[in-house]
């Protein structure tokens, strides 16, 4: 079962998640969203997944924020006296409850962690690569190997959608330069 | 937010902090690209890291003063630069009658090691430009707005 640090992590994330939707301030809202990346970073150390976790660190917790904050320089804050949550809208509250039942419910299908006997680990290519990553990279890190040889050309793509993003961002912004 | 107030309040704590936390900072991204071979990391990680503490010095020294250091030609250099580090060390073996990316045809010892570590590199080099590029293009629109106020 989980422990104790996990579910209060869990809790903290739920809560902060919570708070992101419910606040009317949005200034309070991308605070609580960044306290939300940052639970949520922690999560995936407790998932054993570091490098998720520092990009969702430097990017969910740090660069977003500040592009938010950015942009609500944009805005007005409203000067009339408003309250300090949203109201609650029920029938959305209604759809999403029903749609979180449904990806709930499979929950109990997926496999637990470090489980022996699923598909996925009998996968022909997944064992080729972790019996031959290392014998023909010389790389220790299995994920890197796959990243970065064997399917080197969709990194590739990948880089040049970055690339191509930012020019994007540029274009929509009728600036030609980024500083 | 009221219209008179200025964008940009030093502190030297702030600055102080950043200035010692920096060249860590850039070095753990730097390490986190070339590592990624070896343990967690990657350039996409380094990239982050690397842009999250570009924007953290602007934050403590003001963007137009880092914007001057940090100049257009630097943005569009490592944006453009690591496209092509990738693409140069992906058509190499091409060109040695092998196909892309086939870094063992480079010929020395651990070729693959060292030419993904290359590619990582050049994702890093992009991942940085692109991020920092967009915070100082998006902040760029905010302070003309100030000033016209």
């Amino acid at each position: 079962m989980i422990t104790a640090i996990e579910a209060v992590l869990l809790l903290f994330v739920l809560f902060s998640a919570l708070a992101t939707v419910v606040l009317r301030d949005v200034l309070a809202a991308i605070v609580a969203f960044a306290a939300y990346s940052l639970g949520l970073a922690l999560v995936w150390v407790v998932l054993r997944a570091p490098d998720v976790a520092l990009t969702e660190a430097a990017i969910g917790a740090g660069v977003t924020t500040v592009l938010f904050l950015l942009t609500i320089t944009r805005t007005v804050r409203p000067t009339e006296k408003v309250t300090k949550l949203r109201r609650i809208h029920w029938p959305g509250v209604v759809v999403v409850g029903l749609f979180a039942a449904m990806l709930l419910w499979t929950v109990p299908d997926i496999p637990a962690i470090g489980a022996d006997a699923v598909a996925w680990n009998y996968s022909e290519v997944s064992q080729y690569y972790l019996d031959n990553a290392y014998k023909e990279t010389k790389v220790k890190n299995v994920v890197t190997a796959v990243l970065a040889a064997y399917r080197g050309f969709d990194t590739f793509g990948e880089a040049v959608v970055v690339f191509a993003a930012g020019v994007s961002v540029l274009a929509i912004l009728r600036e030609e330069r980024f500083t | 937010m009221s219209a008179g107030r200025r964008p940009y309040v030093e502190s030297s704590v702030i600055m102080t902090t950043v200035r010692i936390v920096a060249p860590f900072v850039f070095t753990f991204g730097l390490f986190v690209m070339f590592h990624g071979t070896s343990s967690a990391g990657g350039g996409f990680q380094g990239g982050a890291i690397v842009a999250a503490m570009i924007i953290m010095i602007a934050f403590a020294y003001g963007i137009e003063p880092t914007r001057k250091w940090f100049f257009n030609a630097a943005v569009v250099g490592l944006v453009a630069g690591g496209v092509l580090v990738f693409a140069v060390i992906g058509i190499g073996p091409m060109l040695l009658g092998g196909t892309f990316l086939e870094y063992p045809l480079y010929g020395f010892e651990e070729a693959t090691k060292y030419g993904i570590e290359g590619v990582e590199l050049g994702i890093g080099a992009i991942v940085a430009g692109v991020i920092s590029g967009l915070f100082f293009a998006i902040a760029h629109g905010f302070e003309f707005r100030r000033d016209q106020e």
